[in-house]
C-alpha cells in the first residue's frame, strides 16, 4: 500500500514539474499540430490558386527546327517545347541562366518586363481579384520561394489570404503560389518542429530535450491517470 | 480549476496513448538518419545530360503532329538515349494523374515501357549489390509510394535491406526508391499521423479529433500548470 502511495506521490511530482517546464511546448505541439490537420494539404500548397490551363501546342506554329536551336546552343540542357500565354517556345538552360525562344522565329524572348509579369500572373491565376502590386526579385528569396526559381516576379493579389503568384522573369513559367495559409502552416510547422530558423534541422538539440523529457513526463502523466480512474472504486471500497 | 481537472482527466484518457506514440515517432524523426530514411542508401548519382547536338534528332514539329495535342514536350535521356516526353493532360505536379507518350526521338517510335526497360531503367538508378529479383507493374495506391497517382513498375532487388527501385510506366521517370530504412520511417510517419486507413495524409477524421483531445489536454494542464505557479507550488494540490 505504502509503495502504490509513493508510486502515485513520485509520479505527480515529476508530471508536474517536467510538464511545468514543458507545458509551452505541448500547447505549441497541439495548436500547431491541430493547424496543420485541419487545413487540407493541397488548400495549403495553393493548388486552388492556379487554373493549370491545359492549352496545347500548335505544331503549325512550331517552325523553327530543334537543330538550329542545338547548333546555336550546343550546351543547353534540359530542353523543352510548351506556351508562353499564347506563344509556342523553346526553354532551355545554359549554365546559370534559362532561355526563351520563339518557336516560330528563333528569336529570343527577352526577360519579362513588369506588365508581361502582371499579364502572365492572371493568365495563372485562378481567383477573382485585382493585382495589388508587383515586385522583381532578383538576388534575395523570401523565405516563401526557392532561391533556385530567381530571378522571379511576385505578383500579389487583392484576395482573401494575400496570394502572391511567383512567375520566372526568364521563361514566363508558374514558379510558385503562396497565400498567408501557406505562410502560416510553414511558421506553425517550425514550431512544431521547433526548428525557428528554417524548420529544415529537424534533428535539432531542443526537440530532442523536448521529446524525450515529454516522453518520461507522459508516462508519469499516464500512471496518474490509471489511479485517477482506479480511484472512486477504492474509494467505495474504503467506505464503512 | 475544477473543470480544467475535468478536462485534462477525460482528454487524457482519449488521448494519451497517442500521445506516447506522437512522442516517440517524432523522437525518431528527430534522430533518424535523413539519407537512409529518404531511401537514398544505394541510389546512384544522376549520369550527366548527353551532349544533345551530337545526336541527331527527329524534328518535334513532325512529332508533334503525329501524336495527341500537347501541352509540352521535354527532350530527356533514359539509359543515355534521346526520347520526347509529350504530355497530354498535365498534372499540377508530376505525381498527380498525367497523361503522357513516350516517344524514342530517333525514330519517332511511340514506346511502352515494359518490365525489361523499367528494369534497365532502375539499375540506372541503383548502385547496390543486389540483382534485380522481380518487376511488377502497379496501380496507385502503392504502400511505398501513397502520393504517387500514375501507374508505376516496382522493381525489387535482392539485397539485405529490400531495395525497390519505383519507374513511372507511363514516361519512364524513376519516382524514388523505397527500403527498410524508408519504409520504417514510413509506417513511424503513418503512426504519427494516425494515417491508419492509408491514403498518405495527415487530413483525416480521426486525427482531427485526437488533435482537438490533444488541444483539451494541452490547454486543460496549461491552465493547471498556472494556478499551480500562482500558488506558489506551495499548498499540495488534494488527492
Amino acid at each position: 500500500m505504502m509503495a502504490i502511495t509513493q508510486i502515485r506521490k513520485t509520479s505527480r511530482k515529476y508530471h508536474k514539474w517536467l510538464m511545468t517546464l514543458l507545458a509551452l511546448q505541448f500547447v505549441v505541439w497541439s495548436v500547431t499540430g491541430t493547424y496543420m490537420v485541419f487545413f487540407d494539404i493541397h488548400y495549403i500548397h495553393g493548388d486552388t490558386l492556379v487554373n493549370n490551363r491545359q492549352d496545347k501546342i500548335d505544331p503549325q506554329q512550331l517552325t523553327y527546327p530543334l537543330h538550329n536551336v542545338l547548333q546555336r546552343y550546343p550546351k543547353a540542357k534540359d530542353i523543352s517545347l510548351g506556351l508562353y500565354l499564347e506563344q509556342v517556345v523553346y526553354r532551355f538552360s545554359l549554365g546559370p541562366d534559362n532561355i526563351m525562344l520563339d518557336a516560330r522565329t528563333g528569336q529570343r524572348i527577352a526577360a519579362l518586363s513588369r506588365q508581361q509579369a502582371a499579364v502572365a500572373a492572371k493568365f495563372y491565376y485562378a481567383g477573382n481579384g485585382e493585382v495589388a502590386s508587383i515586385e522583381l526579385l532578383t538576388e534575395h528569396a523570401p523565405f516563401e520561394l526557392n532561391p533556385k526559381a530567381l530571378p522571379a516576379w511576385r505578383v500579389n493579389f487583392t484576395d482573401l489570404g494575400d496570394p502572391a503568384i511567383y512567375v520566372s522573369a526568364e521563361t514566363g513559367l508558374l514558379v510558385a503560389k503562396r497565400h498567408n495559409f501557406w505562410r502560416l502552416f510553414d511558421w506553425m510547422f517550425r514550431f512544431h518542429v521547433m526548428d525557428h530558423n528554417d524548420g529544415k534541422d529537424i534533428d535539432n538539440l531542443l526537440l530532442f530535450l523536448c521529446s524525450v523529457l515529454g516522453l518520461i513526463s507522459t508516462m508519469f502523466g499516464l500512471v496518474l491517470l490509471y489511479f485517477s480512474l482506479s480511484r472512486p472504486k477504492r474509494a467505495l471500497r474504503a467506505k464503512p | 480549476m475544477k473543470w480544467a481537472r475535468k478536462i485534462h482527466k477525460w482528454a487524457s484518457l482519449i488521448v494519451s496513448l497517442q500521445f506516447l506514440i506522437w512522442l516517440g515517432t517524432g523522437l525518431y524523426f528527430n534522430l533518424m538518419d535523413h539519407h537512409k530514411a529518404a531511401g537514398y542508401t544505394y541510389k546512384a548519382e544522376h549520369s550527366p545530360a548527353p551532349a544533345w547536338h551530337e545526336l541527331s534528332l527527329l524534328e518535334p514539329a513532325d512529332v508533334l503532329a503525329q501524336h495527341e495535342a500537347s501541352a509540352t514536350l521535354t527532350l530527356i535521356s533514359l539509359a543515355n538515349k534521346p526520347y520526347y516526353l509529350l504530355n497530354h493532360q498535365r498534372g499540377l505536379y508530376a505525381h498527380f494523374a498525367n497523361l503522357y507518350s513516350l516517344i524514342d526521338a530517333t525514330n519517332g517510335q511511340a514506346i511502352t515501357v515494359d518490365a525489361e526497360f523499367a528494369r534497365v531503367l532502375a539499375q540506372t538508378s541503383y548502385s547496390g549489390p543486389g540483382a534485380v529479383a522481380s518487376t511488377t507493374l502497379m496501380q496507385p495506391p502503392i504502400a511505398d509510394f501513397l502520393k504517387q497517382q500514375n501507374p508505376l513498375w516496382q522493381v525489387n532487388f535482392a539485397d539485405e535491406i529490400n531495395t525497390s527501385v519505383y519507374i513511372e510506366a507511363q514516361s519512364g521517370r524513376l519516382v524514388g526508391h523505397s527500403d527498410e530504412h524508408k519504409r520504417l520511417a514510413d509506417f513511424f510517419l503513418k503512426l504519427h499521423f494516425m494515417d491508419y486507413a492509408n491514403t498518405g495524409s495527415f487530413n483525416n477524421v480521426l486525427m482531427m479529433f485526437f488533435a482537438i483531445a490533444a488541444l483539451g489536454l494541452c490547454g486543460s494542464g496549461l491552465i493547471w500548470t498556472i494556478v499551480l505557479a500562482r500558488r506558489g507550488f506551495v499548498r499540495r494540490s488534494p488527492g
